[in-house]
């Protein structure tokens, strides 16, 4: 007889830096042993199986389909090994029903629930309290680790709420052989009846008197505030394990085991007889397992590696605090048989414990949360009846045979799935929610080409109008859920999030988790600490790793930094951040950026639920990819600044109601005036500084070539300033076309088909793919993809750069073409461009959105500036620009900013009546540390403060405001003082003996506590050093710009300043000095984009990469640059200077004054100093918000 | 000159009772050498602790390339740009540069990042504040040469009250010429300045290096808080001057200690330091007025000097690690003899009984001749030692009396001769315990009850080869084997005990495992043997080894 075996006790690297292989891996391995199954139990957390079995699942059906053949008998098991906090030894459990993972769901919720994010304290009586359908096998230690076992204070848990007896009978989960306990406990929480009583658990494990003993909470180093933290405990001893083993047969006789594993450590046979006799003590069955956490013993210095990650020391310090030898892998059954020849029946027991489990994660069945439809309704009715009743509003004269053709269509496909109309109506009951506290919203993404979204008023596009397919959003072949993404105005979006809590109940509404990878940077930084090089040199390395596009550190990489790949420390350090990168190994869990699951029943009997790092959150554990392989739906609450920007300008115009100088109009997104000529006019100057989307460096040399003129127009200008469409050579033959300089040729096929075929799909850009959509017609048309192709087209497109799938498309569509009798060329040069923009390619459905805002923006900004730059700087941080630079283009646009005074001001930037148009008052937020409760105060007190000398102004409102010292000083260091008659240094030598706290006898007679002072006879404070001191405090200076002290100096010099150079002859040689703006490196890296900026304008600054080598220090260090270089002007009229020489003329800023040093704050574009987050060339782990702003620019600190 | 000015303002400033008790001098150097205290300070030329480590230079950097083999060998003759970072708000700043990186024009408080971005050839290095209090308490210690009265200023600075003490040196002049000379040999860059109170040397070191004038130093030479400085320059008041002209009571009104520091600056306040000085070491002795010539009596007015030196111990907290007696013979000859213990004690029989064990050993015996007219007990060496109270209700010596065995085998065998095993962090059975010394203290394990040992007591080294091994393939245990010509069956066995090779060690990750086995024969002889390596299909069948033997 051949052996059998399965290995029950598994750990992947969910287990986090214990486990060191990849499930799939493991899973790979275990099958190609000859094992009959696998059991992936991982630390306290389940977060790592749904991959398993999903990888599982493919390869069955992968079986299925190319061979023909039945899949293998290989049954996956998923459970997870309960780590305690109170001494008990591990158990390792799995759900024999769908019962028993909700169980294990709510055990190991409880668990996190208790702790901050990442941790789980779990106790032996959580156990007896969720262990109904649970089969356990108790393994003989602890691997409990120090770090662990920190409660939260216990008003920070969150206590999810019990079953109730009602809530039993609606729960979706049927418990297999809880028969009696259901009888039992009918309108009895199920909780209580099984909470351990003295009968059931008379001892109490050792530690456990700890618990309640320190509930005051104590602070931890870091300042955070811990709850009780239950001691270490002591490796559980033979009485504790025999105790452990008794308490659970007590209530779960015929569901406990003991395992037991030979890890080769010498007295293995011993311990075994030893383990065998408790177990028959106990009267439990022993079981064989190897507590395996990598699959191959190839796999150990990897898991040493890790695990020295996890202890933060070096592998050479490791010692004994390693494993002595590499025996935790996947073993043969032949091996295992071997192993435990003198107890084979613990091999037949793991055989028997695998077959009795017939859970599977396909049993999760999901339910959508039944909220949004109202008593008495059917959802799809529901839903029709909001559809009809918007539409008949939208359209009152009855709706088009189109836009009837497109929601009948659209019903058909939500009719065939019964979850679908919940989904639309949860998320339209988000909106309508967000809509009736003032929040503005607005679907992006592929959902705008759904009639039903744009009816429901989640999405702003008519898709009718624009041609949008539904089927890129859902389709009948495309067996996944849709995905509606929703931007709330950023600052308010906590309040959607909350009601979403709120509204479902946190046991039943959770957050996405996004697994963090460890990246190039991450993995080099932490290799090579525990391989025991110094930071410097892990520094070094990382330094020249640009962001994070590549999964290997290549060789050259090592080479530049000027390492050798033949030195060993470096070349295992190479091994194993590649080991780390290729899988790609999972660091940890965070939150998804807005993605939440919502469920009818518990959430937490499907996953776990943790804490997040932020306040207020939870989230479950697994990821957008293990909820999409399961079928449940995502809705996402996404945030986007700009909604913030354009609410708040909608208001300040709302609200501002000054005859002459604006009635008060009120807009709304939807209502906004289309198609105003002057608002594309402005565009088309490359006027767009705060615009939505078109506000870079590159969007806005763009906007004058491609002159837009209608919203179509904006589409294609966001989607195709992109790094996808420009490295695919796009934006040239695109731009060629639409000037008239070329014609847009559409190759017709060979005559069965139609020739105009491509003029449909591609007539809206000239023949020039350039979104994602018109790829897949493309395929499915041209090259006759089946849609079923065409979607799989579409994802190695997302996921081109990691996954070599490409070139099987390539052909594939190549051929496809050619049969059709397009000319081989014209199909390679489509297919090259569809490579080209890859993963960054826009969907025209996004494209179409962002659209709407850029409008939006550059509506406001044409037509009221003055709102328009209040409303951006009341939205910082956002965007591209400093305030600096919001402020000047507003003043350049003839608004009237005033300063931040303490007798005008509010917190909030705001308008004021002024000459003809309204004026911008600055705000006491733009002051650098000062407090928005102080700002209240402040603006509580208008009106009160009596005329006076300003001493005694000043006095009266700190007495009146209740204001700190540091908020007086704040503003007179801001200069806010000027209206009761200080300038900024007087204030600021008045308010330092300003007293705050008013003495009680003072303060009630109401006089002032301060004497007369003499004179103290203040130098006058020069301009310069007002405008240095501008810079320091609110990082702007109304009053003049810095280089304006410095024109006559450098005019002596010879140099220009912006205007001239804008004014200059293409070619002309010429020196310009500025203060730095941006520094970008955009696309391959190979320029660096500087923007200087003077008192006249700005000039553009391009320096090759290898002239950047050259010049580094100056062009890194520099806030006041000078740069020679010769004029390059485009017929457009933008201007460049291409340097050749650069010199850090920072010293310069000195002469304001030798004192304040003038700080210009950089524009948040620039990439040295805000750095781009590294974007994941996993598209799973991508922010969506990221998606919006730059070109992907490199760091190359 | 620089003297002169300062002298100047001093004394035109003087307050009484400043003069620190050398008043005597009066009258030596023309009027102005009346009764002032002189305060040196060789300091760093800038308040920043930056620049500093340009002076420590030659003594925090460790050696090039000792940090890691990685590092690139430095460039011949060129300085590098070192910079010393630490991790500040989460982030790694700079907080000290080489003269060779401010040249580069980075500044500190910049982060490392930034500041590779500048210079990626920089070499940054973890800044060691205790190293540096270490060697500033050298220099100070140094600085004993020139004046009792020497404090350190941490971190960077130091001061010297040398109030009569310059004439020594060829006057002031000479005094701080020596001092920065002596500075210099040792690669340290100093700079000094005299000044009536220690706040004044301390701004002129630091910021006179434009101007001696007090009055035209910067408000930064105040060494107030940043926001008050920052305050101060925004109102206009950029130097000492500035604020010297305005009524005190304003500054005192706005600022706090400002008008203190002020006044210690201009010399109108003054505030001692608290110098540093060494303990003298402790001794006792005894004359006599006829010589005594019996080692017995020699041994016992040992012991009452034990008793004397026990006191002084006693009152310092401290207990002696060193002893040395020294017999002075009439005849001139000194013969010393010295113990050393294990713990620091200061317990006068144990000390004397050490003595006479080291007087026992001794194989050329102590020859009093015409006997000691004096005998001297230095304590060597001490350390801290706190009183203790014993527990009554379990007076356990154990510990003690081991202490106590140790140190008399040590003085009755040689120091060298008695170890203590340590276990060491490996799973490797040879490299699993070295010897150190005997006081350090323990590191093994408990092994668990019950137990038997899995390692023999003494290993061989090199591990011997065995051959005619007979073992079941693949991992079985040796059935048979021959050791030195003679055959062995085993009857009993248990194991294997894999051991992996360190992979860390190796360049291929590699290396082959170990498997153990104590056996046992059918005559009760125990071995511990292993197999190298693991058995592959067709490759040759792994050697096997025999490491050790139990009892």
């Amino acid at each position: 007889m051949t052996a059998a075996y399965v290995e029950l006790a598994c750990a992947s690297h969910f287990s986090f830096l214990h486990g060191a292989s990849n499930g799939v891996d493991l899973l790979a391995r275990a099958f190609e042993l000859g094992h009959v199954g696998l059991g992936i139990a991982d630390r306290n957390t389940v977060a790592g199986v749904v991959r398993v079995w999903l990888a599982l699942k493919d390869a069955r059906t992968k079986c299925h389909e190319t061979l023909g053949e039945a899949p293998p008998d290989f049954k996956l098991v998923t459970g997870a090994r309960l780590v305690f906090a109170d001494g008990t030894p591990d158990i390792i459990a799995y759900p024999e029903t769908r019962h028993g993972w909700g169980r294990l769901c709510r055990l190991l919720s409880t668990g996190n629930l208790r702790a901050d994010k990442g941790d789980c304290v779990l106790r032996l009586e959580d156990l007896l309290a969720f262990h109904e359908d649970l089969l356990l096998i108790v393994l003989p230690a602890s691997t409990r680790r120090e770090d662990e076992g920190v409660e939260r204070k216990v008003e920070k848990q969150t206590i999810l709420p019990p079953d109730e007896g009602e809530a039993l009978f609606s729960s979706n989960v049927i418990p297999a052989q809880a028969g009696i306990h259901r009888a039992a406990g009918a309108g009895f929480p199920v909780d209580s009846r099984l909470r351990p009583t003295a009968e059931v658990y008379p001892e109490r494990l050792p530690c456990r008197q700890s618990r309640g003993g320190n509930d005051e909470g104590e602070r931890d180093n870091d300042g955070r505030e811990r709850g009780n933290v239950i001691p270490f405990p002591q490796q559980p001893t033979h009485d504790i394990l025999t105790r452990a083993l008794a308490t659970l047969r007590a209530v779960a006789p015929d569901r406990v085991w003991l395992g037991a594993a030979m890890r080769r450590s010498g007295a293995d046979q011993r311990k075994l007889a030893k383990l065998a006799s408790l177990a028959r003590n106990a009267d439990v069955p022993l079981l064989a397992i190897n507590d395996a956490l990598y699959a191959a013993p190839e796999d150990r210095p990897l898991q040493d590696v890790l695990t020295a990650i996890r202890l933060g020391i070096a592998v050479q310090e490791g010692g004994k605090r390693f494993e002595s030898n590499a025996e935790r892998h996947l073993k043969s059954p032949a091996e295992m048989a071997r192993l435990f020849r003198d107890c084979p029946e613990a091999i037949e027991e793991a055989l028997r414990f695998h077959q009795r489990i017939r859970f599977d994660l396909e049993h999760l069945k999901y339910e959508y949360p039944h909220e949004p439809v109202p008593n008495g309704w059917e959802p799809l009715a529901w839903l029709r009846h909001l559809v009809e009743g918007a539409a008949l509003r939208r359209w009152p004269d009855g709706v088009s045979a189109k836009v009837r053709a497109m929601i009948e269509e659209e019903f058909k496909l939500i009719a065939t799935r019964p979850d679908l109309p919940y989904y639309f109506l949860t998320v339209h009951d988000l909106v309508r929610f967000a809509r009736s506290k003032g929040i503005l919203c607005q679907g992006r993404g592929s959902a705008a080409n759904s009639m039903v979204c744009y009816l429901l008023d989640v999405t702003p596009i008519d898709p009718a109008e624009h041609d949008l397919l539904f089927s890129r959003f859902m389709s009948e072949d495309r067996d996944e859920p849709p995905d509606i993404d929703v931007d709330f105005e950023h600052e308010r979006r906590e309040e959607v999030m909350q009601y979403v809590y709120e509204r479902y109940g946190r046991h039943r509404a959770g957050i996405v988790a996004t697994v963090i990878h460890y990246r190039s940077r991450s993995a080099v930084r932490e290799v090579g600490k525990a391989l025991g090089l110094t930071e410097d040199v892990t520094t070094r390395l990382v330094s020249t790793v640009w962001g994070s596009y590549s999964s290997r550190m290549e060789e050259e990489r090592f080479k530049e930094t000027g390492f050798d790949l033949h030195n060993p420390e470096i070349e295992r350090l190479n091994h194993f951040v590649a080991k780390l990168l290729e899988a790609p190994f999972p660091r940890h869990l965070s939150q998804h950026v807005g993605g939440y699951v919502l469920t009818e029943h518990r959430l937490d009997e499907t996953v776990p639920i943790h804490h997040a790092a932020m306040e207020d959150r939870t989230f479950i554990e697994w990821d957008k990819d293990d909820i999409d392989a399961l079928k449940l739906m995502k809705v996402d609450v996404l945030a986007l600044g700009m909604l913030t920007c354009i609410r708040k300008a909608f208001d300040l115009i709302r609200d501002f109601d000054h005859p002459g100088q604006g009635q008060g109009q009120t807009y709304e997104l939807r209502t906004l005036p289309a198609g105003q000529a002057d608002v594309y006019g402005m565009l088309c100057e490359g006027d767009s500084i705060g615009v939505f989307q078109v506000e870079s460096r590159a969007q806005m040399n763009m906007l004058p070539r491609l002159r837009p003129r209608t919203l179509y127009d904006l589409v294609i200008q966001v989607a195709i300033v992109r790094p996808g469409p420009i490295q695919g050579n796009m934006v040239h033959p695109y731009l060629r076309r639409r000037q008239n300089k070329e014609k847009a040729v559409f190759p017709s096929p060979a005559p069965p088909h139609d020739p105009h075929e491509l003029r449909g799909i591609l007539g809206k850009t000239l023949g020039v793919p350039l979104f994602q959509e018109q790829a897949m017609k493309l395929a499915i048309v041209a090259a006759s993809f089946s849609p079923s192709d065409a979607n799989k087209f579409r994802r190695a497109m997302a996921t081109f750069r990691n996954v070599g799938t490409m070139p099987q498309f390539e052909e594939k569509m190549v051929g496809g073409m050619t049969k059709r009798g397009y000319s081989e060329e014209f199909a390679r040069r489509c297919f090259d461009q569809i490579k080209g923009f890859g993963s960054y390619g826009f969907p025209e459905s996004h494209a179409l959105s962002f659209a709407i805002l850029v409008y939006a923006s550059a509506f406001l900004k044409k037509r009221h500036p003055a709102a328009f730059c209040a409303a951006l700087l009341n939205s910082q941080p956002m965007g591209f620009y400093a305030p600096a630079q919001i402020v000047g283009c507003a003043r350049d646009h003839g608004v009237e900013v005033r300063e931040i005074d303490a007798a005008h001001s509010d917190w909030d930037n705001k308008l004021e009546p002024g000459a003809g148009a309204p004026a911008v008052r600055l705000g006491f937020r733009q002051i650098d540390g000062f407090k928005e409760e102080w700002a209240q105060a402040i603006m509580a007190t208008r009106g009160t403060i009596r005329a006076g000398d300003p001493a005694q102004r000043i006095e009266a409102l700190a007495r009146a405001a209740r204001l700190p010292a540091r908020a007086l000083r704040l503003l007179a260091d801001a200069d806010a003082f000027r209206a009761f008659g200080y300038d900024r240094r007087q204030a600021l030598w008045e308010v330092r003996r300003t007293p705050t706290d008013a003495l009680p006898l003072f303060a009630a007679a109401d006089a002032r506590e301060l004497g007369q002072e003499e004179d103290p006879q203040l130098p006058v404070m020069p301009l310069g050093e007002h405008v240095a001191a501008d810079y320091q405090t609110t990082r702007l200076s109304l009053k003049a710009h810095p280089m304006s002290f410095l024109r006559t100096l450098f005019a002596a010099e010879g140099v220009l300043s912006s205007a001239q150079v804008n004014d200059a002859r293409d070619g002309t040689r010429a020196k310009v000095a500025g203060v730095v703006l941006v520094r970008q490196r955009p696309g391959e890296g190979k320029a660096i984009f500087i923007t200087l900026e003077d008192e006249t304008g700005i000039t553009n600054v391009l320096l090759w990469a290898r002239d950047f080598e050259k010049y580094r220090r100056p062009v890194m260090a520099s806030r006041l640059m000078e740069v020679h270089g010769i004029l390059q002007k485009s017929e457009e009229g933008v201007v460049h200077l291409m340097g050749a020489h650069v010199i850090d003329r920072t010293f310069m800023l000195d002469r304001l004054s030798e004192e304040h040093e003038t700080r210009a704050q950089l524009s948040r574009a620039d990439v040295f100093e805000h750095p781009q987050l590294p974007r994941d060339n996993v598209p799973r782990g991508r922010h969506p918000r990221n998606v919006r702003i730059l070109p992907a620019s490199r760091d190359f600190h | 000159m620089l003297a002169e000015n300062i002298w100047r303002l001093g004394s035109e400033k003087l307050l009484p009772g400043m003069g620190r008790g050398t008043a005597a001098e009066g009258g030596g150097g023309g009027g102005l050498r009346l009764g002032e205290s002189r305060v040196e300070s060789p300091l760093h030329r800038s308040s920043t602790t930056a620049r500093s480590t340009s002076r420590l230079r030659g003594y925090s950097l460790p050696p090039a390339g000792c940090q890691s083999p990685l590092r690139p060998p430095p460039h011949s003759g060129e300085e590098l740009p070192i910079v010393f970072v630490e991790k500040l708000n989460n982030a790694m700043r700079l907080t000290a540069l080489s003269r060779a990186a401010i040249a580069l024009g980075l500044t500190p408080n910049l982060t490392l990042a930034d500041a590779r971005a500048r210079v990626p050839e920089l070499v940054a290095l973890d800044r060691d504040h205790q190293a540096e209090a270490r060697l500033l308490a050298r220099i100070v210690a140094g600085c004993v040469r020139y004046t009792p009265m020497a404090a350190a200023e941490p971190p960077d600075g130091a001061i010297l009250d040398i109030s009569g003490c310059a004439h020594g040196f060829g006057g002031e002049m000479g005094l701080k010429a020596d001092l920065v000379r002596r500075l210099k040999a040792s690669g340290i860059t100093a700079f000094c300045a005299m000044g009536d109170t220690p706040e004044q040397a301390r701004a002129l070191a630091r910021f006179g290096h434009k101007t001696k004038d007090l009055l035209a130093l910067p408000v930064e030479a105040l060494e107030a808080d940043a926001a008050v400085t920052l305050a101060l320059r925004r109102a206009g008041l950029k130097t000492i001057g500035d604020l010297a002209r305005r009524p005190r009571k304003m500054l005192a009104a706005r600022f706090g200690d400002l008008a203190i520091r002020l006044g210690r600056l201009l010399g109108e306040q003054d505030r001692h330091i608290s110098p540093e000085r060494p303990l003298p070491p402790i001794f006792a002795l005894r004359r006599f007025a006829e010589p005594i010539a019996r080692i017995e009596d020699a041994l016992a007015c040992l012991e009452e000097l034990g008793h004397e030196a026990a006191k002084s111990l006693l009152e310092r907290h401290e207990g002696g690690r060193r002893f040395v007696a020294r017999f002075f013979r009439s005849d001139g000859a000194i013969l010393p003899l010295e113990v050393a213990t294990g713990h620091p004690t200061r317990d006068p029989a144990l000390l004397i009984r050490l003595f006479r064990e080291r007087v026992d050993v001794l194989s050329d015996p102590i020859d009093p001749g015409f006997g000691f007219d004096m005998i001297r007990l230095d304590i060597g060496q001490c350390e801290a030692l706190v009183a203790r109270q014993d527990d009554h209700l379990a007076p356990s010596r154990h510990a003690e009396d081991l202490a106590e065995l140790i140190d008399r085998l040590s003085v009755r065998l040689g120091a060298r001769r008695v170890h203590r095993v340590r276990s060491e962090n490996t799973h490797i059975p040879e490299c699993a315990a070295t010897v150190c010394a005997p006081s350090s203290p323990p590191t093994w394990e408990a092994a668990p009850e019950g137990e038997p040992p899995m390692r023999p007591l003494r290993l061989f080294d090199p591990p011997q080869p065995v051959g005619a091994v007979m073992s079941e393939v693949p991992d079985g245990p040796p059935m048979r084997f021959t050791w030195r010509g003679k055959n062995y069956g085993v009857t009993r066995w248990e194991g294997p005990e894999r051991i992996a090779a360190e992979w860390w060690r190796r360049r291929d990750r590699g290396g082959r495992p170990r498997d153990y086995y104590r056996v046992e024969d059918a005559a009760g002889h125990r071995f511990w043997l292993f197999r190298h390596g693991l058995h592959e299909s067709g490759g040759t069948p792994p050697d096997w080894y025999l490491h050790g033997l139990f009892a």
